[in-house]
């Protein structure tokens, strides 16, 4: 089954690109779509759009992590956005309301970004164990209510009510990310990228990663080894929240410096790292190539959009076809919910 | 309803011919051809990855040959699904049935008859009466209008017979129809049979179990390794000669000797397991099993032996009863503590249970001490440890791979479960706990790991063997203890070890008597 997803997955490609290439080349005026994206994705002046892509590239590659360390372990958490937008709503209050040296803000930010996330995917967590509802569900639920309490927060009580916008305070300027010298790009994406290598390390080298890998082909097989079930689940599934708190707070301290409403959830960040690890086949190397992947398609549709006239949802459906190719070929969700229990 | 008999019996309903299918390097069928004759019953034999289940799937439309092609009548055809092969009249038993448990009989029998648009009616009542007189006329003893999930295992599989019947099935073939029945119930399955036989119709048997193919099969033909090596009229030949076939080479069958000793391994007092209803899955089961005993336990499947099984490793809790090991209570004990004390266990559901087949065979090798000090420290794994210990495995356990970094999934049946027992085996334990371990298993490999539970025992090792094979159970146990409806209903010494004795106790106690059967 895995060798034939695999075949699909090559042909799938394959086929996709072949087809872009005949657009690009055959098509009248396509060298202006095709000039468009490409520099939509990696040129502009002074490569400001290649550095709108891997800034795009560290939230995205931070909410696929936080996909593929749940998805590995069979535990089928999609509630990344929840617990993405409480991390970055935490972090951006304490950035902004903490009194104490821009290096102690940060740490604690991050921090508390982190505990949030992970706590949002335990409650999720408690739900299917404590409850029964299955965390494919309560994970996706427990979104809403994370949505809705960011959004009261930055409209009420942590209003930055003269700026006009629905968002909050900025953070204390000297605790944000810095910046690589005369760009837009901040230190996030090496400290998701530090990250994203610390769990294919963590993965494939430790007891750890080697139950929770094991898990993920099979719940069964796990239980009747004798492995800490409970604990594997939960750790598991706070590992995967953290990372989804952590992102938020890279986003926040990062290029926004604070937290605007639906700054998170408009752009489908937590959606398109779960597209990004499907692509992957939920295996943890390939996840930084198809994250990168998706972050060109989105810059890359957005120069394109401007060049040629495209609208730039054109690259969201692409993505949602994509998507849906691999859900039809494989049933790859089905086969990770089939690892649940 | 069936096809009437004809002159030209001896004619092919249905051949292969010179069939070849590769799975990328694998090559399953290479150059095959036979025909299955009208009116006759043939048995398809070989080890597991012999090619048979890839050449019935090639018949049924369900795998498209590489080279060569299916006939039907002498008139080369294309099945494109199963649809079409079984408008052309075949049909299969599956080993594992093919049923909508909440669903009732009738219901299963038409799923698939539906003619017309969505909102056409479904012609239960015309269907109903057809299937009664079939119900009658085999003697099926089925009532159309209970769910499917409330028959026993013999009844389920009938259930499977009276879907082909009613869609007057010409070529009937069977995989593996006896590894969930008591004895009883393979005696009036192969008597209904050959009476379909007698009718007209084609069997086709697919098995493991030489004695059933020997007793019923009229001609034999022996696969391995992707080809057909023999052909057999079964008055010229006999059990051995078809496992010499089969294997390619003379095998020894291990014998038992019994090395128990007096002091006791595992004691079980009044073990209950709760069930979803007031009923109890395990009813206040007691047994003892001595260091070096080999203890069977038999049963139709469902009787409760599952439950009793996963509450000894503690994957399921028991509501009541104590288990001790070593006069050690372990009642309580988690799955982890249990293994660390010294139980091993091999689940029947090799695929799930018992492996991770996405996982490597050093991966699947360590499962269960990969927090032991010979593979890792402080939390991170010994990888080298890991796969020289699955080389070491590899090696004694005779498992055929191309490497120790395979993953398991892609073994056959055999070598996956030796696989398991090489695990379970290697981390030396003082009690196994063993389900079917030989399901889906070839002769060869069955020998094989026959003889390594025996050596285990030889160690000191207490073993509880469930199995749904009476031959194995005979040829392993120093006692069997007969469970029904999740009681112990009878303890049958070595020495007092008969088939019909166990299947009554199997099905009940005198509910069956000698006589049916």
């Amino acid at each position: 089954m895995t060798h034939l997803l695999r075949s699909q997955r090559l042909k799938l490609i394959g086929a996709g690109l072949i087809g872009l290439a005949l657009v690009l080349f055959l098509v009248p005026g396509a060298g202006d779509i095709s000039a468009g994206f490409l520099n939509g994705a990696f040129g502009g002046r002074n490569f400001f759009n290649l550095y709108a892509t891997l800034g795009r590239y560290a939230i995205l590659l931070g909410m696929a992590l936080a996909v593929v360390i749940s998805f590995r372990a069979g535990l089928l958490n999609i509630g990344g956005e929840g617990q993405l937008v409480l991390g970055g709503l935490v972090a951006a209050l304490v950035g902004a309301y903490l009194p104490a040296p821009p290096f102690v803000v940060a740490v604690a930010a991050l921090l508390a970004a982190m505990v949030v996330g992970a706590g949002w995917a335990a409650l999720a967590g408690f739900l299917e164990r404590g409850t029964g509802v299955p965390l494919l569900i309560g994970s996706l639920l427990l979104n809403y209510p994370a949505s809705f309490v960011a959004s009261y927060a930055v409209s009420h009580p942590f209003r930055d009510v003269a700026s006009g916008a629905t968002q909050t305070f900025r953070i204390m300027q000297e605790a944000g990310l810095p910046r690589f010298n005369g760009t837009i790009l901040d230190y996030g994406v090496f400290l998701i990228g530090a990250a994203a290598l610390a769990y294919i390390v963590l993965e494939d080298a430790t007891v750890f990663g080697y139950r929770s890998r094991l898990r993920g082909y099979s719940a069964g097989f796990a239980r009747a080894s004798g492995f800490p079930i409970r604990r594997l689940y939960y750790r598991t599934l706070m590992l995967s929240g953290a990372a989804a708190g952590m992102t938020g707070f890279i986003a926040v301290f990062g290029s926004s410096q604070r937290y605007v409403d639906g700054m998170l959830t408009t752009p489908l960040y937590a959606w398109t790292g779960i597209a990004a690890v499907l692509l992957a086949a939920v295996r943890p190397r390939l996840v930084p190539v198809t994250a990168f992947f998706f972050a060109v398609l989105a810059t890359g549709s957005i120069g394109m959009e401007r060049t040629a006239g495209i609208p730039r949802e054109f690259g969201q459906v692409i993505q949602a076809l994509i998507v849906l190719t691999l859900a039809g070929f494989a049933g790859k969700l089905t086969a990770i919910a089939g690892g649940r229990r | 309803m069936l096809v009437p008999k004809t002159d030209s019996n001896q004619g092919a309903v249905c051949s292969l011919r010179s069939v070849s299918k590769s799975f990328g390097s694998l090559k399953a069928l290479s150059d095959v051809s036979f025909d299955i004759r009208r009116g006759e019953f043939l048995a398809l034999i070989g080890e597991n990855g012999a090619g048979k289940s890839t050449a019935v799937s090639v018949l049924f439309g369900l795998l498209e040959p590489d080279t060569g092609h299916v006939e039907v009548e002498g008139t080369p055809r294309r099945f494109v699904s199963a649809r079409d092969a079984i408008d052309a009249g075949f049909g299969m038993v599956h080993q594992h049935f093919k049923l909508y448990p909440e669903l009732t009989v009738i219901e299963n029998v038409l799923v698939g008859n539906e003619r017309g648009g969505p909102l056409a009616r479904i012609p239960f009542r015309a269907a109903e009466s057809r299937l009664r007189d079939i119900i009658d006329s085999y003697d099926f003893r089925l009532d159309l209008n209970v769910r499917v999930a409330e028959l026993s295992v013999g009844e389920k599989q009938r259930v499977e017979i009276l879907k082909l019947l009613f869609r007057e099935a010409s070529v009937i073939f069977l995989d593996e129809p006896t590894s969930v029945l008591t004895p009883q119930e393979c005696h009036s399955l192969f008597a209904m049979l050959r009476r379909l036989q007698k009718e007209g119709a084609s069997v086709v048997l697919i098995s493991h179990k030489l004695d059933e193919v020997v007793s019923n099969a009229e001609r034999i033909l022996v696969m391995r390794r992707g080809e057909v090596v023999a052909e057999r009229a079964v008055a010229e030949t006999d059990r051995s000669e078809l496992a010499r076939l089969m294997v390619g080479a003379q095998i020894d069958t291990p014998t038992k000797v019994n090395v128990a000793t007096d002091n006791i391994a595992l004691s079980v007092r009044g073990l209950t397991v709760a069930g979803p209803s007031d009923k109890p899955r395990v009813n206040a089961v007691s047994f003892d099993v001595a260091e070096g005993e080999i203890f069977g336990i038999a049963g139709v499947s469902g009787n409760g032996q599952k439950a009793l099984v996963d509450a000894l490793i503690g994957l399921e809790p028991s509501s009541g009863g104590t288990v001790l090991f070593y006069g050690e209570d372990i009642t309580r004990k988690r799955v982890a503590e249990r293994r660390a004390a010294g139980v091993g266990y091999m689940s029947e559901d090799r695929m799930s249970v018992g492996l991770a087949a996405q996982g490597t065979i050093a991966e699947n090798a360590v499962a269960g001490r990969e927090q032991t000090a010979a593979f890792s420290r402080s939390g991170w794994l010994r990888k080298r440890a890991m796969i020289q210990n699955a080389q070491e495995l590899v090696e004694k356990f005779d498992i055929r791979t191309p490497s120790a970094q395979q993953l398991v999934g892609k073994l056959s049946g055999g070598n996956q479960q030796k696989v398991v027992v090489a695990r379970e085996v290697s981390a030396r334990p003082r009690l196994l706990l063993v389900e079917n371990p030989c399901w889906g298993v070839d002769v060869g490999a069955m020998a094989n790991i026959h003889g390594q539970l025996i050596d285990l025992a030889k160690t000191g090792c207490a073993i509880v063997l469930v199995s749904s094979d009476l031959e194995e159970l005979f040829a392993l146990s120093d006692r069997v203890g007969v469970i029904y409806d999740g009681a112990i209903r009878r303890i049958f010494p070595r020495a007092e070890l008969d088939t019909f004795a166990i299947g009554a106790a199997m099905a009940g106690d005198g509910q069956f008597s000698k006589d049916y059967a």
